[in-house]
């Protein structure tokens, strides 16, 4: 990883947050616990790989390359979804919007005939778009995220079945009306000399990008501080809804982003296609460090726990051990970060 | 990330040269599809499946385990791509990166399960492509294709509607799977143009039942609702056709329905048939026996080719059959 410094939620000037303290261990250990769980699943997948002819080969750097593209669609979401999560808010529809997302590139570039770039343009601006819906419909109406983006997941399902017309949709390459220009298909190969998946440079470029936002702008600070304490940032003038409808835009952003990048990995747009990745994206983020209470997290955590839930399926199947076996340790490893951050909140006098 | 290659490709040639098992017969001679192959050889077969979560395919994983279980010098690896095509790209790569020496595969979708079936092809692992297919011809893009055709079953299950089950003609009804998969659209098609052959008969409802007997249960029920005059229903799965069952017994109607897949044991197609309680079931052979047959040959028998495609043929089971095939 670059950096492997992370930051703290920039105290807002809020009364109820507590004043510089002594650094408590635990709270270092859960500053760093995605990346201290990630060097503890690659020790344990340097002890437990198969060998081959004395080479390790969980450190292969053809496996190191499977594990960094397998997770990088779902680790651009978690990276959009770190921004609401840290607001104490939730977006449950990202997984449908990646299939909504998919559906439309492919149907652009293969049916519609518009280019690449208007393609990738139109997908983003409809990415951010539903965003921007959601998070109005949800600070407008005082509604529950929850249960907004839940009716969102809805529509993007239902509206990329009726793109589709029901149908999967296979991207074809070449020069001429209905194939896509060959050069999409990039994000399904390696760079330098084969080595570094696309996919995963889209993903490392988002996160250092959300990563600078989040803790260097103003934008960053307002997130934090409304997450931390909604009615101290209104009164401090931080503008909340404006805010909170930004995050969304981000999340719909980067679903679209991933949702670009699985149609050109996989040349094929299907409405089915992301199910379930708003969990994955949610289980990396909590394992990252950041709070559903909203106020505390971090992006470079979210990058660790997303590397470290790959790692951990990566060395599984390496070892031919069931899924079940990954299922129940991931839920292992979710119910032990979260506990953690509890004990650091009950310590702090944050109650639950 | 390190971003160097290592001597891989030594190694493999490495590898191969150790592996002097092979034919010592005349340079000209073609040359074996693996090149470590041997009698007596210990050898790893990965086979990606596209999602164990579906019955059908539970039921291909324990035929597969039970052939494989038969060849002494084989081991069989399991991985559940979990219906997500990215899941399973990356378990063919660590399937790749284990070299294993036969990649049997189902493809949850086509297209994007092709680049990494053409990886495996370039790193010189024989790939069979199991009830599913990905995108070019066996034999070049991949070793072989093996299994049934979905479209060809729906319409054989048209057809029987057609000439048998209501040849005076009526209403018909088919519950799809999920919508915009390959499978799900194959079969819809298929049964649609089966019945063409009877102009009397008419298809008055389809619904998407995302392959479960729950919202198949849900949609059939609305669909008597709306359609009482239903005789046949198309469900081109066996857990649907179960879910269909319950319905128009819950409506007090007496419905021919016909599953697709013909799965055994208690709650498979086969004793729903024998039972009386669906009209037939049309089998979808998972093809396991024979790619099991098929990687003995070229593991063991160093074929120097293989036949291209294999398609295991479907079987009604009506009335007349289902007892027998019971115990099977």
């Amino acid at each position: 990883m670059s950096d492997q410094k992370i930051s703290v939620a920039a105290s807002p000037s809020v009364p109820t947050a507590p004043a510089a303290r002594r650094v408590d261990p635990l709270a270092l250990v859960v500053r760093f616990q995605s990346l201290i769980g990630l060097v503890l699943v690659a020790i344990g997948g340097i002890i437990f790989s198969p060998r081959r002819h004395g080479e390790i080969l969980f450190l292969n750097p053809d496996n190191i390359a499977n594990i960094v593209r397998a997770v990088s669609e779902t680790g651009i979401i978690a990276i959009g979804m770190t921004f609401v999560i840290i607001t104490a808010g939730i977006d449950l529809s990202v997984g449908a919007v990646l299939g909504l997302s998919s559906v439309v590139t492919a149907t652009m570039m293969i049916s519609g005939g518009f280019g690449l770039i208007p393609t990738i343009l139109a997908v983003l601006a409809m990415g951010i778009a539903f965003g921007i819906v959601q998070g109005t419909i949800s600070t407008r109406f005082r509604l529950e995220p929850f249960i907004v983006t839940l009716a969102g997941l809805q529509a993007a399902r239902g509206l990329a079945l009726i793109v589709s017309g029901n149908q999967y949709i296979n991207i074809s390459y070449g020069d001429g009306p209905g194939l896509a220009p060959p050069v999409f298909a990039v994000l399904g190969e390696r760079l330098f000399d084969n080595t570094v998946p696309v996919a995963t440079i889209v993903f490392i470029v988002f996160a250092a990008i959300a990563t600078v936002v989040l803790n260097t702008t103003r934008f960053g600070r307002y997130v934090f501080a409304v997450g931390g304490n909604e009615r101290a940032a209104r009164i401090s003038g931080v503008p909340v809804s404006m805010v909170k409808i930004a995050v969304y835009a981000i999340t719909g952003f980067a679903s679209a982003l991933a949702g670009i990048v699985h149609a050109g990995q996989f040349n094929f747009g299907s409405a089915n296609d992301g199910m379930g990745y708003e969990l994955t994206a949610i289980a990396a983020v909590v394992i990252g460090g950041t709070s559903l209470f909203g106020g505390a997290g971090s992006m470079v955590g979210t990058v660790a726990g997303t590397i470290m839930l790959g790692a951990l399926a990566n060395i599984l199947q390496l070892n031919n051990i069931t899924p079940a076996t990954q299922l129940l340790a991931t839920a292992a490893i979710i119910v032990l970060a979260a506990v953690l951050q509890s004990l650091v909140r009950r310590r702090e006098g944050l109650g639950r | 990330m390190r971003t160097t290659l290592r001597g891989s490709r030594v190694l493999r040639a490495a590898l191969l040269a150790g592996a002097g098992l092979c034919i010592a017969g005349s340079a000209q001679a073609a040359e074996p599809l693996v090149k470590a192959c041997a009698k007596d050889g210990q050898f790893v077969i990965g086979f990606s499946q596209a999602n164990n979560a579906e019955p059908y395919r539970q039921h291909v994983n324990d035929e597969l385990t039970a052939a494989a279980k038969d060849v002494p010098g084989f081991t069989l690896q399991i991985a559940d791509g979990a219906g997500n095509v990215n899941t399973q790209t990356s378990q063919v790569d660590n399937f790749i990166t284990q070299k294993v020496d036969i990649l049997l595969i189902s493809p949850f979708e086509a297209a994007p399960l092709t680049p990494a079936v053409k990886r495996a092809m370039d790193a010189g692992i024989p790939v069979i492509e199991l009830d599913r297919k990905t995108v070019g011809d066996p034999g070049k893009d991949y070793t072989a294709f093996i299994g049934g055709d979905n479209y060809k079953i729906a319409l054989e299950a048209g057809k029987y509607t057609a000439k048998t089950l209501l040849p005076d003609g009526g209403e018909t009804a088919v519950l799809e799977g999920l919508p915009s998969s390959t499978p799900a659209v194959e079969r819809l098609n298929g049964f649609k143009d089966g019945v063409k052959e009877n102009a009397k008969i008419r298809v008055v409802a389809e619904q998407a039942a995302d392959w479960v007997p729950d919202k198949a249960q849900t949609a059939f029920a609305a669909m008597l609702q709306a359609h009482p005059d239903i005789k046949v229903l198309y469900a081109s799965n066996d857990m649907m056709a179960a879910g269909a069952l319950l319905a128009a017994k819950g409506a007090g109607k007496d419905v021919k329905i016909i599953g697709t897949d013909g799965l055994p044991g208690p709650a498979g197609g086969i004793e729903a048939v024998a039972k009386g309680d669906w009209a037939a079931t049309f089998t979808y052979p998972t093809g396991a026996k024979e790619a099991i047959e098929m990687s003995k040959k070229i593991l063991l028998d160093c074929a120097t080719s293989v036949e291209p495609t294999v398609t295991v043929e479907t079987t009604a089971i009506t009335a007349e059959n289902a007892k027998q095939l019971m115990g099977k």
